[in-house]
């Protein structure tokens, strides 16, 4: 049945009925002060965020969406920062989490069928982010249908099994994270540990591009 | 994961003073010796004063008192990371004079990390009141503060570190010590270039629902909340881009020449930003060293274009371009220079793998290019994975313990300083402006 769905998915995306490009509004950059050397060797590529087919009617289910998180208590912002439709860089802009694995979680409010993720930890200074991880499941708690989108962590130190991606620097491009093929799901739950430039984790926006 | 959460703060909020806190009034700011815990206070928890602050969280034996910003979200936050990382509760404030009354008594030292303009009156309060000061640099943004920071200094007793971090960074000691004084590596250093560089920035923003109330940014002298987030550029409060990134690195001129400028010629420009303090700054200087050496200083806030920033020695027999980032750092060999080798066997210098010795040249009259080498693996005391302000910090409460001496008291940063502030005056104004020997020191 699944693979029926794909199938017919792919073929009306093909033949270009009901589709569009989707289209990721991109802040602007904003980087300040000197940079922090990073000392990580297995970077991505730089590269533009890819295109995107998706039916016409995706949209960015996630906003203004409630989020909540492993740490409840954050140093600066608020977690509704995640999904407050503010992606710039800016102070009061962004989320800091504690040191350490932490994690962010939306709740879409109901199941969505999800076609692509795109991320902005923090963007006002080129650094990395550690075992970015995300995941989607019908089950608030991530027990059982979990389905992993998107995982960078190379040396499993998340102990969530060992990713494929790779680490990549922040910029006000954000990360886009194509679902493909797409999965239906309502929380998404997205993984960090801590970054190049310092131990903690920060989050400014997340969208979840679905119908 | 959740090794602290609002939960935890709310059950152990009614514990002041006990519980997780250690009583500051156990500790007292006299006689202290190597392992001893010391009580601080963090005074402004900006951009610099966090960057400080993830230092000190990693350094131990410390018992954090208060912090203090008159930006409630930033106290807050200092509060929060202490709290959270240390399980330590320091009382916040907003006006640093609350500190003093309430704590001087038992601190053993403040750090302080706010805009420059507070500089001199909050570290000769501190001073006075018997506390020891690590201050960031700029001391002050007039010559005059600054002044004020040293007899301060002078008449308490206690211990002024300002915050030129190259001053403990172990690769700075070593490259300095070794490499130039001991292994002579550049010869005679007749030139040096520096540079900061960095590409256009827009002004800081602010949340809008959390403006700092108008009457409170009058009674610590912003005019407004746009001039409190961008006080750098302004005169009266900073000192601009020669004075924020300049002074760190015109003071490893004098540090590594062992001599002070004689003269400087300087230009300025203020047609990008439209601000009071020019953006950028082109500065020529003559060291009164027996080479003469000539030195020449830019910082440019229009391009991040030319190699980031580092600080250049430019000799006869090699050249030293250090940066407080690894990678910009190097070390070439003059090809008609004399022979390496002992040097590397010595340990005082290191081989890379990739030469430019056998590069082509294109053009007859230009010169072979020099051969690369490098910094020896061991350097005496440092650890990539430290921050690189975090010596500094170790220096400063190392000396309030009575281990060490301050690598960077009031008196040697003022000497550093008063270069900074001439070669701005000279920028200013367009002439070239002479140093006396009373320019370096402070009279009572």
């Amino acid at each position: 049945m699944k693979k029926l769905l794909i199938v017919i998915s792919s073929l009306a995306l093909a033949c270009g009925l009901c589709a569009k490009t989707l289209k990721i509004e991109v802040p602007p950059a904003n980087l300040v002060g000197t940079p922090v050397p990073i000392k990580m060797t297995n970077l991505e590529p730089k590269a533009p965020n890819p295109e995107i087919e998706v039916p016409d009617d995706v949209t960015n289910v996630a906003l203004k969406k409630p989020v909540t998180s492993s740490d409840d208590f954050p140093l600066i912002g608020e977690l509704e920062y995640v999904t407050d439709g503010d992606k710039t860089a800016a102070e009061g802009t962004a989320v800091e989490l504690m040191n350490g694995l932490q994690w962010v979680q939306i709740d879409l409010e109901k199941e969505c069928e999800i076609y692509a993720i795109a991320m902005w930890h923090f963007h006002q200074q080129e650094r990395v982010y550690h075992d970015v991880i995300v995941q989607v499941s019908n089950d608030p708690e991530f027990l059982t249908g979990v389905t992993t989108v998107y995982n960078n962590d190379f040396d499993n130190s998340a102990k969530k099994g060992k990713g494929e991606n790779l680490p990549y620097i922040e910029t006000n491009n954000g990360k886009v994270i194509v679902v493909n093929p797409p999965v239906k799901a309502r929380y998404i739950r997205l993984f960090s540990n801590g970054n190049t430039t310092n131990d903690m984790n920060h989050y400014t926006e997340i969208e979840v591009y679905g119908k | 994961m959740k090794d602290f959460t609002r939960r935890d703060f709310l059950k152990t909020a009614g514990i002041a003073g006990g519980g997780l806190v250690l009583s500051s009034s156990l500790l007292r700011a006299q006689g202290k010796k190597a392992g001893d815990t010391l009580n601080i206070a963090l005074i402004g928890i900006g951009a610099e004063g966090e960057i400080l602050l993830n230092s000190l969280l990693k350094l131990p034996n410390l018992n954090f008192v208060a912090v203090c910003d008159i930006w409630k979200p930033r106290c807050t936050y200092g509060f929060r990371r202490i709290f959270r990382e240390v399980k330590q509760k320091p009382e916040q404030y907003e006006d640093y004079k609350d500190v003093i009354k309430n704590h001087a008594k038992d601190l053993d030292a403040v750090v302080i990390a706010t805009p420059d303009f507070w500089h001199s009156p909050m570290t000769c309060d501190f001073l006075e009141a018997g506390v020891n000061v690590y201050c960031e640099k700029m001391m002050s943004d007039t010559i005059e503060g600054a002044k004020k920071m040293v007899r301060a200094a002078r008449k308490s007793g206690k211990l002024l570190q300002i915050g030129h971090q190259r001053k403990s960074n172990p690769r700075y000691i070593f490259a300095r010590d070794k490499m130039l004084k001991e292994g002579k590596v550049c010869g005679r250093i007749m030139a040096c270039n520096g540079q900061w560089n960095r590409a256009v920035t827009k002004d800081l923003t602010w949340p809008k629902n959390q403006e700092i109330p108008e009457e409170t940014l009058k009674k610590y002298g912003y005019k407004d909340m746009a001039q409190f987030r961008n006080w750098r550029w302004d005169k009266g409060l900073g000192g601009g881009a020669i004075s924020d990134l300049g002074a760190h690195q015109i003071d490893v001129f004098a540090w590594f020449l062992d001599a002070n400028p004689k003269n400087v010629v300087a230009s300025g420009s203020k047609e990008y930003y439209k601000k009071d303090w020019s953006d950028n700054v082109m500065c020529i200087f003559e060291y009164d060293n027996p080479d003469k050496t000539q030195v020449f200083y830019q910082v440019l806030t229009t391009t991040s274009s030319g190699g980031g920033y580092f600080e250049s020695f430019m000799g006869d027999e090699g050249t030293l371009k250090m940066s407080e980032n690894p990678a910009l750092t190097k070390l070439f060999k003059e090809n008609n220079g004399p022979d390496w080798e002992p040097l590397v066997e010595k340990g005082l210098i290191g081989k890379v793998e990739s030469t430019n010795a056998d590069a082509k040249i294109a053009d007859s009259r230009e010169s072979k290019p020099p051969m690369e080498f490098g910094f020896p693996e061991k350097i005496p005391g440092y650890d990539p994975d430290k921050p690189i302000h975090m010596p500094h910090l170790e220096n400063f409460l190392g000396a309030v313990r009575g281990e060490n001496k301050l690598n960077c008291d009031a008196e040697h940063a003022y000497a550093a300083e008063a270069v900074v502030f001439k070669a701005r005056e000279a920028s200013e104004s367009g002439e070239k402006l002479a140093f006396q020997a009373s320019d370096f020191v402070v009279e009572d």
